[in-house]
């Protein structure tokens, strides 16, 4: 028999169905590595290394056995003793008993310490004004992201997910570091001092990719002591000193760590910290294509409008003399001179000019003029030079091309025939 | 706006005030052609950014990182 559902026509021996038990039970995510909390009873370390005991409290009991060399323990651990272990469940076939395989048991005891010492540090820091410093602006389209968490941990495979799932190809470089257990501390920390020199520009240069402008730091939930390190002076004061903004990603929803407290961001969970600090890339594109839509209808809306108002003022320019003839001829002619002057120069030179504008009116860009061979000429403070009235020999001007520009001095002027 | 090249969010910000007062109208030819000059410029900015963004995915160890580094 195999699997759930098949049928079988006699009775089952029991072996096989302790076996088919264990390997239901085992296959149980609820039941491996588990943080559970209880009391110490039978505790046995025998000469083989393996040591036994169950675990009880008020309401149930369970065996428990911790393998020779399995971990460190504590030798303050005695019957009585209160105790978090990290455990597993495992089926003894021989004897159908179920029991705890443990990977890790500390005294509750050390836990009401290391809650001491973490507030302690707290206040240290609060009286150093960390807690409250000015935070580090995160960065809008981050060009490098430094990921610091467990190497093939299920926090880590969310957030690349995630991350290919908003921006794919984001780039980003993934620091494995071990977080939990006795050399998570300081492998977070040399995390952290790898992020800090990729974030430098001198050196991302030579490497030939932007400098890390984020630091990511976290991994996924567990039991208080699981993210303890999280919660150390070397992890606070690594964050802190980062140079670039430092997300705090640890999966946990009561207790607040200190790398929460001190990070530039605090993320709930490492899937949080993508969905608050990874833009949606088409997101971004669609907005700007939104700008650029607009920008070119409200500039063409803006020059047809010019346009037509001056058309009007042209035609309006056109006929005032012969109206006001009548009324007052001095005054007429005092202004049909100064028409002719001012109007015909500068309003039919705005006419033509726009008259070419309606011309290249789908080639609004000046660039365009350019390509044709066409230069424009700019005086060294920048403005236009449209005019030979006001050059003066010697000035220096700037050529512009379409594809770059020329610096140049005047050597001589010539007025046209009939310009004056 | 200075010659600082402006960040992401400065350039955004500032191409919603150029689209802003272009929709509004009123405008002479200079000052038009300027702002659209101005606002493409940004445009192109922006796409530059994003495309500056993709790259390399690494993953490494510690230790890997680290002797990477130090070879650097």
């Amino acid at each position: 028999m195999t699997g759930s559902g098949s049928v079988t026509t006699g009775p089952l021996p029991i072996g096989q169905f302790v076996q088919l038990v264990k390997q239901t039970v085992v296959r149980d995510p609820l039941f491996k590595n588990q943080a559970l909390r209880g009391e110490v009873t039978q505790w046995k370390q025998y000469p083989s290394g393996h040591t036994y005991f169950s675990l009880r409290d008020r309401d149930g009991q369970m065996k428990a056995v911790i393998w020779k060399g399995r971990c460190a323990i504590d030798p303050n651990i005695k019957e009585g003793s209160e105790v978090v272990v990290l455990a597993s469940i495992d089926l003894y076939v021989r004897r159908g008993d179920i029991q705890l395989n443990v990977e890790r048991i500390e005294p509750v005891s050390i836990l009401g310490e290391l809650e001491k010492t973490k507030r302690k540090l707290i206040e240290q820091l609060t009286k150093e004004g960390e807690i409250d410093r000015q935070r580090l602006p995160l960065p809008a389209i981050p060009k490098h992201i430094a990921i610091i968490t467990g190497a093939g941990s299920a926090a880590l495979s969310d957030m690349q997910r995630l991350i290919e799932n908003r921006w794919p190809g984001l780039r980003r470089t993934v620091i494995g570091v071990l977080v939990q257990g006795p050399q998570a501390t300081e492998q977070i920390v040399r995390g952290l001092a790898a992020a800090r020199k990729l974030s430098d520009p001198v050196r991302a240069k030579q490497r030939g990719e932007p400098p890390v402008d984020l630091v990511i730091v976290g991994r996924g939930g567990g039991s208080p002591e699981d993210l303890w390190a999280f919660n150390l002076e070397p992890v606070a004061r690594a964050i802190i000193a980062s140079p670039v903004a430092v997300v705090s990603a640890v999966g946990h929803e009561s207790d607040v760590l200190v790398s929460d407290l001190v990070a530039d961001l605090r993320a709930s969970t490492p899937s949080d910290a993508i969905e608050r600090v990874v833009p949606v890339l088409p997101e971004l594109y669609y907005l700007l294509d939104e700008y650029q839509d607009r920008l070119g209808n409200a500039s063409r809306r803006q020059i047809n409008d010019n346009m037509q108002r001056l058309r009007t003022l042209h035609a309006r320019l056109r006929v005032a003399p012969m109206e006001g003839l009548n009324r007052a001829k001095a005054e007429i002619f005092s202004l049909s001179s100064r028409i002719k002057v001012s109007a015909n120069q500068n309003i039919s030179a705005q006419a033509t000019r726009l008259a070419q504008f309606e011309a290249s009116l789908s080639a609004i860009h000046p660039q365009r003029v350019l390509e044709r061979g066409y230069s424009m000429t700019q005086t060294a403070d920048g403005s236009v030079l449209s005019s030979i009235d006001g050059v003066e020999i010697g000035q220096s001007i700037i050529l512009n091309f379409a594809d770059g520009s020329a610096d140049a001095e005047i050597k001589n002027t010539h007025q046209n025939e009939g310009e004056k | 706006m200075n010659d600082k090249v402006p960040t992401y969010t400065e350039a955004m910000q500032r191409l919603e005030a150029i689209v802003t007062t272009l929709e509004r109208g009123g405008m002479g030819l200079d000052e038009t052609l300027k702002l659209y000059e101005e606002g493409a410029d940004l445009l192109r900015l922006c796409k530059t950014e994003l495309s500056t963004a993709e790259g390399r995915l690494n993953e490494l160890q510690l230790d890997e990182i680290e002797s990477e580094l130090q070879e650097d």
